[in-house]
């Protein structure tokens, strides 16, 4: 018998990742015109979901999922990030989607345990 | 006599794993706040939205927070550092996070900074490393 897991079951898999995060928008926002009073309750719902998934990978990290929805009216929206961690187990994984009406951003910080 | 006994070597310590961090270490959102928010007025003050220059700001400000969170001392702790700049036009924006940690531990500050032209979020997430 062997114990060990492998190296893809407890690494951070971008691939794998970048799809919650593409399912999670598609299911709470999906064809949807911006709205200001459902804004609070899409970014809580694309969030949750995400975190929804990524913690039935059941791997060794902690997740941060953060998630910025941005009406569009012509507007530019920069985001940054710098991290200070591992980099051969930790990673980070971000999404742009859009629509019509909305740019929607979200990043996805995995940090090994 | 020339004899002098040698003190008897005090036996080595046992292990001790650092599972928690000292209180003098834990992340202190209050501080890491006013941190970012020093960082924010130094790199944006009567600065007006340029989209040219926007790219490299958003780069240095979150550099410079992580930058100085690491002189901050906080042992054993990872760093991410997230920041947002958009032009003011009067849209809506909501930004919002969640995380999957050891709220024990772990803890996060945030901060934001207006004027007439721009916006910008900024968000600090400490993570124990065990």
């Amino acid at each position: 018998m062997d114990d060990f897991q492998s190296a893809e079951e407890t690494a951070f898999v971008v691939d794998e990742v970048t799809n919650i995060i593409k399912e999670a928008i598609e299911g709470a926002i999906g064809g949807n015109a911006y709205q200001h009073n459902k804004v609070n309750q899409w970014t809580s719902n694309v969030v949750e979901q995400c975190l929804n998934q990524l913690t039935k990978l059941g791997k060794p990290f902690k997740y941060i999922v953060t998630c910025v929805i941005m009406q569009k009216n012509g507007a530019g929206l920069h985001t940054a990030s710098s991290c200070f961690w591992d980099n051969q187990t930790d990673g980070s994984c971000t999404v742009r989607w859009e629509n019509k009406t909305m740019y929607c951003i979200v990043s996805v910080f995995g940090l090994a345990i | 006599m020339a004899d002098v006994e040698v003190a008897e070597q005090p036996p080595p310590p046992s292990n001790t794993y650092v599972i928690r961090p000292n209180f003098q270490h834990k992340f202190r959102p209050v501080i890491v706040k006013e941190c970012i928010h020093t960082v924010l007025n130094e790199h944006l003050d009567g600065k007006s939205y340029d989209a040219e220059e926007i790219m490299d700001w958003t780069k240095n400000i979150a550099d410079d927070i992580k930058k100085r969170l690491k002189d901050m001392g906080y042992e054993r702790y990872k760093f991410i550092v997230q920041v947002a700049i958009g032009e003011q036009r009067g849209e809506g924006v909501k930004m919002g996070a969640r995380c999957f940690w050891d709220s024990d531990t772990d803890n996060y500050a945030q901060d934001i900074y207006m004027n007439d032209s721009l916006f910008c979020v900024a968000a600090a997430f400490g993570v124990f490393y065990y």
